[in-house]
């Protein structure tokens, strides 16, 4: 187990820097912008003289830029995600509530995407027949190619508009006060329609390295040894090559998981979804820099977490990754 | 240049580079010629308000009057210029830093292999809203932003054919008849290793489009210009009881970036016959 250890060690460290990386970006962005810091942090047009108080003592704004960045850091570490001035709150106070619709919006989609694309392609390769392949290629150019947002809305004017299946937005049917299993009904209902269209938009990605990997998995030389000694081709399919081709599309899901917040993000704008991506545009509109840093600081550890959680559920599955 | 020959021959023989490219000449003349091919001007007014798609009007109305079909073909030449400025960028910076890294090796290629991969994995959009918010956002800047972050997939590939270049016997021939680094890299290494690059920057035009399309979505697009993705945004009013407003801009996002994927596979098809049916990544 040690070897995994050092693996799983390596894993994190990367994780950590990463975040790093992404918070030195942005201090730098905000800090190469026109006009005063002060100003552009705050996110108010004339803050009060306390507010400018605060902030230089905090991040010692008369001092150095690297000095600066370093408490900035440093504060970051601490758990500090930084003061919303527009709103007076902390910018976690803020953000605490919109974690969970976004991270059950984002991880449904993505895991349900999962689970359709790599079918749709062991389904594809196992019925053999050029014109399916054809077809279900064609469709996941299709939606690879389509904005989350425009099919956000496309979803809205057919199934909430046109038939009226679906509520157009939010996260609960604010008219009524259900409790218990109803409101959890009530809270499917309305989720329905944002996960299929993020569902629908992250599925190319894995129906696409799926397929790759079986055609792939096809030229390996295992596949001529086993049919050499005679394994049938159905078994071959199953048990080999079925659970051989899933490990690429596995090893993409914590890497796509950052596009898929992308895609979520705007998703949750078209259908007023309470997450955290119309709190960001939200600030980004009001120039709330402080409270837009703490959901970035946010969103990088969580798609960091995702991807420490996809490394070791992989290990698992791929002693090659495991005992190496 | 018969070698040149022998690749458009190839491109052409794979059905999805054929359609690809068949769209991609569509929509450039679209672009290019949509002051002809446009029957009113893209802002004009008119009095038929959010009428439906018709003769005088093949794509209807919003809500202003305006023709969509004439917006739609003007919002080509946005998208396109986005597509080709943005991606140019990205394969311009990704060539020269990740040939660079590659060839020189050392600290400075640990450093920028660390970068790459970090950048491979953030959400690359929010990068991307920030700055167009606090900079200002005219359609230049937007173009200049995309290809500033999107160069690490490049890099990454360039880094990887300059490895592999580097110990190839012209290279090391080059090398012992004293010619000097830049010189190997700039007449061997680059025009020899640049064409996954190239397919790539196919994939990353669509990428730069439906980027575009976003940003104008969310309100933070060029207020000057006529996007597809600003037409989307105008028309979620409107669109329960007038849907042409909304479905041709989508579509012809759509078309644009498919056509862009589709060249993308087409050449990466060409460049590596031996893999065919096979994506790489």
């Amino acid at each position: 187990m040690s070897y995994f250890a050092r693996y799983l060690t390596r894993r994190i460290v990367s994780a950590v820097l990463l975040i790093f990386i992404v918070m030195t970006l942005n201090f730098f962005i905000i800090h190469s912008a026109p006009g005063d810091p002060v100003t552009i942090m705050t996110g108010i047009e004339q803050p009060s003289k306390e507010i400018v108080e605060t902030l230089k003592k905090k991040y010692g704004l008369d001092e150095p830029v690297f000095v600066q960045y370093v408490k900035y850091i440093t504060n970051l570490f601490k758990g500090d995600l930084g003061y919303s001035y527009v709103y007076d709150q902390s910018s976690w106070s803020l953000i605490k509530e919109r974690v969970f619709p976004t991270l059950i919006l984002t991880l449904s989609g993505s895991i349900l995407a999962f689970i359709i694309g790599v079918f749709l392609a062991i389904f594809v390769s196992h019925l053999k027949t050029k014109f399916g392949d054809t077809i279900v290629s064609i469709i996941s150019y299709i939606l690879y190619a389509t904005p989350s947002f425009w099919l956000g809305l496309i979803m809205i004017l057919v199934f909430s508009s046109k038939l009226s299946w679906f509520p157009t937005s939010g996260m609960y049917n604010l008219r009524e006060t259900y409790t218990g299993f109803k409101k959890i009904l009530d809270f499917l209902h309305h989720l329905t329609l944002p996960v299929l269209t993020l569902m629908l938009i992250q599925m190319p990605v894995f129906y696409r390295v799926t397929r790759a990997s079986i055609i792939q998995n096809y030229k390996e030389d295992y596949v001529t040894t086993l049919t050499a000694i005679g394994v049938p081709k159905r078994k071959l399919f199953r048990k080999y090559i079925v659970k051989n081709s899933i490990i690429p599309p596995l090893t993409i899901f914590g890497i796509t998981l950052g596009f898929s917040i992308t895609g979520a993000a705007l998703i949750e704008i078209v259908f007023a979804w309470p997450g955290m991506g119309r709190l960001m545009l939200d600030a980004i509109f009001r120039r709330d820099y402080q409270l837009l840093l703490g959901i970035y600081f946010l969103m990088a550890i969580f798609i960091s977490v995702a991807m420490i959680l996809t490394d070791i559920v992989i290990a698992f599955i791929d002693p090659r990754i495991r005992l190496t | 240049m018969r070698k040149f020959g022998d690749f458009v021959r190839r491109y052409f023989t794979n059905p999805y580079g054929v359609v690809g490219f068949a769209i991609f000449v569509t929509l450039l003349c679209f672009a290019i010629f949509a002051f002809y091919i446009s029957p009113y001007k893209p802002n004009a007014l008119s009095e038929d308000v959010l009428s439906p798609p018709s003769y005088k009007h093949p794509f209807g109305t919003d809500h202003l009057g305006r023709d969509i079909f004439s917006r739609v073909v003007y919002g080509t030449r946005v998208s396109l210029s986005v597509g080709f400025v943005a991606a140019g960028i990205s394969a311009l910076l990704g060539i020269f830093i990740g040939a660079f890294s590659g060839y020189y090796g050392g600290i400075v290629d640990e450093i920028v292999s660390k970068i790459i991969d970090s950048f491979l994995m953030i959400p690359i959009f929010f990068l991307i809203l920030i700055i167009v918010a606090i900079f200002g956002s005219n359609l230049f800047y937007i173009m200049l932003v995309i290809g500033l972050t999107t160069w690490p997939s490049n890099a990454r590939i360039m880094r990887a054919q300059t490895l592999s270049l580097k110990e190839r016997g012209l290279v090391k021939i080059a090398k012992s008849i004293g010619e000097s680094n830049i010189r190997i890299l700039f007449s061997h290494i680059i025009p020899n290793g640049m064409y996954p690059v190239v397919a790539n920057s196919a994939l990353q035009m669509g990428g730069a489009i439906l980027t575009e399309a976003a940003l104008s979505f969310l309100g933070l697009g060029d207020p000057n210009v006529t996007s597809w993705g600003k037409m989307i945004n105008e028309a979620r009013t409107y669109m329960s009881f007038a849907w042409w407003t909304i479905v041709f801009p989508g579509i012809f996002t759509i078309l644009a970036v498919v056509a862009f994927s589709f060249i993308g596979d087409g050449l990466q098809h060409t460049l590596y016959p031996k893999l065919s049916g096979v994506e790489s990544e």
